[in-house]
């Protein structure tokens, strides 16, 4: 494999590993290991970069001129299923050392993977507000339509996605869709509060994946990705806010 | 009689507050991991990590410790259950720990300090927002206690191995 096939192959995996939700130093440490496993006999020197929005990756061989590649990560979507693909993928390319043809066809294997279809999602999104109204001290029946609520959510942040908002118009919309509903359902007498209903429905939109990749970038010090998704997971979180406060102020009075 | 009835109220106590927390976690965990794309073969395991962190934090309350500290321990369980699960099914830790972490989300607090705010209540707010972060931030501690032991523990270990550049490392 020449320097240009392995930067490819490498850019590539960085750039799935990012999109897919693993953790910035994870992406790093694979990289460098892919073209070290390679590069022992050609004496491969390699800088790598990256953040969640965007990877860098330089090589370059004994006299010849350093050749860079730059990927922007402009979408993100979690799948934690092909993060692990790609992860033993890479220690997989480490240890056998195979040609270009056959990584290429593992990648595009990998980003083939049959993934939860969109129905089983809108009933995870339904469970997940359902047990979480029940969490956080609701009565079954707001539980339930927590759980429409949960459901419905999603149908409209699917629907909003074609537009490309921003992650704080999504989860304004979100919030302002769940506060709402949750009001109007005890305007027309079904339940008697609504803050257990916006409290497990909310819940659902809730950035696990950020979070803890933030946490683990600050561990393994990289600062400036754990930054990137600290700011992601308060916005989101001032999204809600703001969604359900207004909501809540124009519908009730307060 | 007196000590029949005693005994049934304790286990009451117990279900509604250990007992069902931990059902609950469990099933929303579980209906989280199809919302990250864990494998089916991954999905039970990932979804023990949010029994574990409710039966740690609901235990830890009952017996009077406090909420801060309760976090913290619960955080740092599910982290170290993550890091050797990872270990053992050569898996990113994020699977497990991502599943484990969202049941300890206060997400009851942030929805009440919006609501103080908007009544506004500016004492109470500083109040609940004051707790949220604190209860965040006892999570995240949690998380890099027990993480930087198991990277300090790896570190040790390649060390001592000291092979090609591509040994064979697990988890991480």
């Amino acid at each position: 494999m020449n320097e240009n096939e392995l930067l490819e192959i490498t850019s590539e995996i960085g750039y799935l590993m990012i999109k897919y939700g693993a953790e910035i130093f994870r992406v790093e440490d694979s990289i460098k290991r892919i073209i070290s496993a390679y590069g022992t006999d050609k004496n491969i020197a390699v800088e790598v970069f990256a953040i969640p929005a965007s990877l860098i990756v330089t090589i370059q061989t004994d006299g010849g001129f350093p050749i860079t590649q730059t990927k922007r990560i402009s979408s993100r979507c979690t799948n934690l299923d092909r993060v692990d693909k790609l992860n033993s993928l890479s220690r997989n390319i480490c240890r056998t050392k195979p040609d270009f043809e056959t990584v290429m066809k593992h990648i595009e294997e990998i980003k083939k993977r049959s993934e939860y279809g969109f129905k089983t999602i809108v009933i995870s999104y339904a469970v997940v507000g359902f047990t979480f109204a029940l969490f956080f001290g609701g009565g079954i029946k707001d539980a339930v339509i927590a759980g429409i609520i949960g459901a419905l959510i999603k149908l409209v942040s699917t629907l909003l996605e074609k537009i490309k908002p921003s992650i704080f118009l999504e989860s304004v919309v979100c919030s302002i869709l769940a506060a709402s509903l949750a009001i109007i359902s005890m305007r027309i007498g079904i339940t008697e509060r609504f803050d257990k209903i916006i409290i497990g429905s909310l819940m659902t939109l809730v950035p696990g994946i950020t979070i803890t990749n933030c946490m683990r970038d600050f561990i393994a010090g990289d600062f400036l990705a754990g930054l990137y998704t600290m700011t992601e997971a308060l916005i989101i979180a001032a999204g809600m806010a703001v969604g359900a406060a207004t909501t809540i102020s124009f519908l009730t009075g307060a | 009689m007196e000590q029949v009835t005693g005994r049934m109220i304790i286990i009451m106590e117990i279900i509604t507050n250990i007992v069902m927390p931990c059902i609950y976690s469990f099933a929303a965990s579980f209906a989280f991991s199809v919302q990250f794309n864990i494998r089916k073969k991954f999905m039970i395991s990932a979804a023990m990590g949010g029994i574990l962190s409710q039966f740690v934090l609901a235990f830890l309350q009952l017996n009077g410790i406090s909420e801060m500290s309760g976090y913290f321990i619960s955080a740092a369980a599910i982290s170290a259950y993550s890091e050797v699960l990872a270990r053992r099914l050569k898996v990113p830790v994020n699977m497990h720990l991502v599943v484990a972490v969202i049941p300890l989300v206060p997400g009851g607090k942030m929805y009440y300090s919006m609501v103080t705010l908007i009544n506004g209540d500016i004492n109470g707010f500083l109040i609940q927002t004051v707790e949220t972060f604190g209860i965040a931030g006892a999570i995240a501690m949690g998380i890099f206690a027990v993480s930087s032991v198991f990277i300090i523990m790896k570190t040790i270990k390649q060390k001592r191995i000291k092979k090609l550049p591509c040994n064979k490392n697990t988890g991480q």
